[in-house]
């Protein structure tokens, strides 16, 4: 297995895998979308609220700001050293005290553990007008996008087969660059060549509009194109490993269990 | 109050609400204003598009009803 980046920005990264299976990509996207632990906050104190705004309400978008996620620091509570009670290695709590008129921000909250913020500090969180008042405590722990999606590190987490498109014999009619959606052929000496495999969408319109029948689509290639983008509570990089991590954890524990079996 | 997250595809859109408001009162139009802060799904761009805050006119009736 090998990945190749294409391009990568602090959010965003397009990265190619090679040697690999289907059943091998489709894990590691599961795992970086499900698996991969997030700080968010899960339990709200809600001491003063004269906002316009419900408890519910107010507590369900503080859950959705994402949190500045240090993995190496916090454990997830089932498995904490308090036994799921609560401690400073796994929760972090944030505070809130504010008074109208005044937009209430993302960044208003202070936080015990200064590592532990929220990714963006202007995220309008409810607007409060004059008289209005808001005490809160919010308490972020570890959870994971198997149990709520606020917890994911990832938005977009999707995957393509990148084939290999061969052309031979091609007598130079321009059919597919004129059918090909995603205009992945260009004219070399006469003969149209796949030149940007990477954008084929699979459409086979080449393959059926060309009248030599001379193009050859092959989607076996154990290659596939990942697109990804982050929310921001950790690098990129950090989530790819986290995911393969968990991954290579879970085939142990299954090649553990067939062992017992196969006694 | 503006949705935190695009309801789709769940990418933090909250943070460019001000920003975007802000390039919509320079006369921009939203098109353009979602092209330069790089909303480029449509799902996240209709969050925009779509939304109309009602809490400006409830804060209208604040104290008239208990």
């Amino acid at each position: 297995m090998k990945v190749e980046f294409i391009d990568e920005d602090d959010l965003k990264v397009r990265f190619i895998l090679t040697e690999a299976n289907p059943a091998f990509a489709n894990s590691w996207r599961r795992a970086m979308k499900s698996l991969v632990p997030t700080m968010a906050v899960d339990y709200v104190d809600i001491y003063m609220n004269t906002s316009l705004l419900y408890d519910e309400i107010i507590a369900h978008r503080i859950g959705l700001v994402p949190l500045k996620t240090d993995l190496e620091r916090f454990n997830m509570q089932d498995k904490c050293v308090c036994g799921g009670e609560g401690c400073p290695s796994c929760q972090v709590s944030l505070r809130l005290n504010v008074e109208g008129p005044k937009m209430v921000y993302s960044g208003d909250f202070v936080s015990d553990d200064p590592e532990t913020t929220p990714v963006y500090n202007n995220i309008p969180v409810v607007q409060l007008y004059e008289g209005q008042q808001l005490m809160i405590e919010a308490i972020a722990r570890l959870g994971t996008g198997r149990e709520h999606s606020k917890f994911q590190p990832v938005s977009v987490c999707a995957y393509r087969i990148v084939p290999e498109i061969v052309v031979e014999d091609c007598d130079g009619c321009e059919k597919c660059i004129e059918v090909c959606p995603r205009n992945v052929f260009e004219m070399e000496n006469g003969k149209a060549i796949p030149a940007k495999v990477i954008e084929c969408s699979l459409c086979y319109e080449c393959v059926k509009e060309c009248p030599l029948d001379a193009i050859k689509i092959d989607e076996e290639t154990g290659k596939f194109l990942f697109m990804v983008e982050g929310i921001g509570q950790m690098p990129m990089r950090t989530v790819m490993r986290k995911a393969l991590d968990i991954l290579k954890e879970k085939a142990e524990e299954m090649n553990k269990i067939i062992e017992e079996v196969s006694l | 109050m503006f949705p935190i997250r695009c309801f789709s595809c769940g990418a933090v859109i909250a943070h460019k609400w001000e920003e975007y408001l802000a390039k919509l009162k320079e006369g921009k139009s939203a098109k353009d204003a979602l092209n330069e802060l790089g909303i480029d799904r449509y799902c996240c761009r209709r969050m925009f598009l779509t939304h109309k805050s009602v809490i400006d006119e409830f804060a209208r009736f604040r104290g008239a009803v208990g």
